[in-house]
């Protein structure tokens, strides 16, 4: 699990080109968006889905399924360790 | 001046000309199906095809059938040819101005053909016509108007309405005799593939305003309109047709989405009632953008409750017919709003079962007959058109003219100040773009996107200005990095897991509408695209504006670039290489003499 956070902290920098934020700052139990935490907003979820398709072959069909899903790193590992098809 | 419509042709997934497109809507057919034409993986998606082959089109225009010619130019082409034969006026010694809405331009010949331009030289001619203004040239030249002068206006979806209203501009200020305004988009596996990674393609038919709606389905084809400058009723013509009243806009709120109160689409609105002289009671159709995307619809609803309150006229959004059209739709809409006036019927709202609380409630799913029209006093329309970037406008249709308004104040106009950027090899000044753009911004700005912020700021600050009341924007290749790179990725790595940061940033208009984001600047938006000429549009624009009093400063902006691969396809055409970057910003301002 705590390679998963890693390597999707690693994923997501890189899709959203979040060059000042360094791996160590990014807490995996900091919310993704709003103005407290990181704050992604609703195209940062498009790439998000994008990246867990390319990443881990899972697909989802519609951007509101995520919400939940896209809480913070940790929320989304758990995720993709449920779903993951590779 | 009223500016009267002399003609109309039309192409579209409804019909091939006006009488099919009438019949159409009449009979609530929908021309929205299963993909034919287009070679794409996702046949999944229903779309809004033209039911011809580019080869029955070449037939249409004399053409030999095997020539490669893109689907954009082919259908706008055809539409011309009938707008004129309509209009059946002689063009011959006139001033005669085609000004066309497209955002693609000849993507459909440049996705297909890519992958063998780069491995040899036999292919590269087709690139010469890619750009949108070489499009519009070729279709201009197609249609019979080689002498014609050809502008293209590239604002994403609502660019047909602003080239209508360009033309209408252009009459009053009596720079043309006559004007061919419209636009043309045939479907591409680019932007099917763009709008599919936005998530906001619907898998079934379309249903705007509907509480169930969960996205659009794409159109093609192409619309235009023959315009001119009205004198006297001519002797028998059969209910004449105005251009009555405009609007251009901008949201200023966010790339792809809506603001929630539909500030932009309300100002455009607005300003086509005032200009067309006429109360919200006055219209009695609204012919909506609705493209069926919960957030579009909502907004629009939104900004329709606040224009006319309690007493909404009947509205219907035509997508259910047509599918988005996107570049065309303005001027596929207005065709069918002008068919609306002149057989007084009411086009329906195709798909809508239920109601959305927030929504309006779009006049009935099926075909029946709306009271006003059957008395025959249908006189007004308002066809709405918005686009990405929020790039929000509107037209007030009516068959019956103006009164007559008092010349316009002429003003002079000046410049204020000015900024170039020139990059050969692309690097930017670190310092000076952390004065405009924070890290946060600049991750999902491309090169180009940051020359233009940074030479616009500089140009904005050097003339002691904030948020100008017009801001344009000339570009003859527009955003090369961000769709090379999605059209790259389509045809290396498949029609899956595309970026939609590229997509959203790869209509031309990407420019001036997040330079209105950052400024929060409401007020008239543009983008010319016609390749060397696009300054001179986008200043003769400036000038109008500000000589007629509409605006005080306008931000005009020359962005462009040329990606590596742009660069080795002008070495080896043998032609000079274009730099990197090249970002110039000019104010134009009232000239104090002019007070």
């Amino acid at each position: 699990m705590e390679q998963l956070i890693k390597d999707l902290k690693l994923q997501i920098k890189e899709a959203l080109n979040l060059e000042e934020l360094s791996l160590e700052d990014f807490d995996a139990d900091a919310p993704l968006f709003g103005d407290e935490g990181i704050g992604l907003d609703s195209i940062d979820v498009l790439e998000i889905i994008v990246l867990l398709e390319k990443e881990y072959g899972i697909r989802l069909a519609n951007p509101k399924e995520g919400k939940a899903i896209f809480k913070s790193v940790r929320t989304i590992a758990e995720y993709v360790q449920a779903n993951r098809k590779k | 001046m009223n500016i009267q419509v002399a003609g109309y042709g039309i192409i579209c997934a409804i019909g091939n000309d006006a009488s099919a497109v009438l019949e159409s809507l009449k009979a609530g057919r929908t021309g929205i199906g299963p993909m034919h034409y287009l070679q794409s993986v996702h046949k999944e998606l229903p779309v809004g095809e033209v039911k011809l082959s580019n080869a029955d089109m070449l037939r249409m225009l004399g053409q030999d059938e095997t020539t490669i010619i893109s689907r954009t130019v082919l259908m706008g082409a055809i539409a011309i040819r009938q707008a004129l034969e309509q209009a059946g006026i002689a063009t011959e010694g006139k001033r005669v101005v085609v000004i066309n809405g497209t955002t693609v331009g000849g993507m459909d010949v440049t996705e297909h053909f890519f992958r063998q331009m780069s491995e040899g030289n036999d292919l590269l001619p087709l690139l010469k016509k890619h750009d949108c203004g070489s499009s519009t040239r070729q279709m201009a030249d197609l249609a019979g108007l080689a002498d014609a002068e050809v502008c293209t206006v590239s604002t994403a979806c609502s660019s047909a309405v602003n080239a209508i209203i360009l033309g209408s501009e252009m009459l009053k200020a009596g720079e043309a005799d006559i004007v061919i305004a419209g636009g043309t988009e045939a479907l591409s596996m680019f932007h099917l593939n763009g709008f599919n990674s936005l998530m906001i393609l619907d898998k079934e038919q379309c249903r705007p305003f509907d509480k169930s709606r969960a996205g659009l389905n794409l159109g093609e084809g192409a619309a235009y309109i023959v315009l001119k400058a009205h004198s006297e009723p001519e002797q028998g013509a059969p209910c004449p047709i105005f251009i009555r009243g405009y609007g251009n806009r901008c949201d200023a709120f966010h790339q792809t989405a809506s603001s929630e109160d539909g500030e932009g689409a309300y100002l455009a609105m607005c300003d086509a009632l005032q200009m067309a002289g006429l109360k919200p009671e006055d219209i009695h159709y609204i012919n909506a953008h609705g493209t069926g995307t919960p957030n579009n619809d909502a907004s629009e609803s939104a900004a329709i409750r606040r224009v006319f309150g309690e007493e909404i006229p009947p509205v219907s959004s035509t997508k259910g017919f047509t599918g988005h059209t996107t570049s065309a739709s303005g001027a596929i809409e207005t065709v069918i709003c002008i068919l609306a006036l002149r057989h007084q019927f009411l086009p329906a709202n195709l798909g809508w079962k239920e109601q959305d609380e927030a929504c309006i409630k779009p006049y009935g799913n099926s075909t029946l007959i709306n009271s006003k029209f059957k008395t025959g006093i249908c006189t007004s329309v308002l066809c709405n058109s918005f686009g990405f970037g929020g790039n929000d406008s509107a037209l007030v249709i009516s068959s019956v003219p103006t009164g007559s308004s008092p010349e316009e104040n002429r003003f002079k106009s000046e410049q204020l100040a000015e900024a170039t950027i020139l990059s050969a090899d692309g690097e930017l000044d670190g310092q000076a773009l952390r004065q405009y753009i924070s890290a946060g911004e600049a991750r999902r700005m491309s090169l180009l996107m940051k020359a233009s912020t940074l030479s616009s700021m500089q140009a904005l600050r050097e003339a002691g200005i904030e948020c100008p009341d017009a801001i344009i924007t000339a570009t003859a290749y527009g955003m090369l990095e961000t769709s090379e790179k999605f059209l790259t990725d389509m045809l290396e790595q498949g029609e899956e897991t595309l970026s939609p940061t590229l997509f959203m940033q790869s209509t031309h208009n990407t420019l001036s509408s997040a330079i209105a984001i950052r400024l929060k600047c409401h007020g008239y938006n543009m983008t010319y695209s016609q390749g060397s000429d696009s300054l001179r549009w986008a200043l003769r624009d400036a000038k109008r504006l500000i000589e007629t009093g509409k605006a005080r400063t306008v931000l005009v902006g020359l962005h462009d670039e040329a990606t590596p691969t742009l660069q080795n396809i002008f070495r080896r055409m043998g032609k000079p290489v274009p730099p990197r970057l090249y970002s110039r910003s000019i104010i134009l301002g009232r000239s104090p003499a002019s007070d």
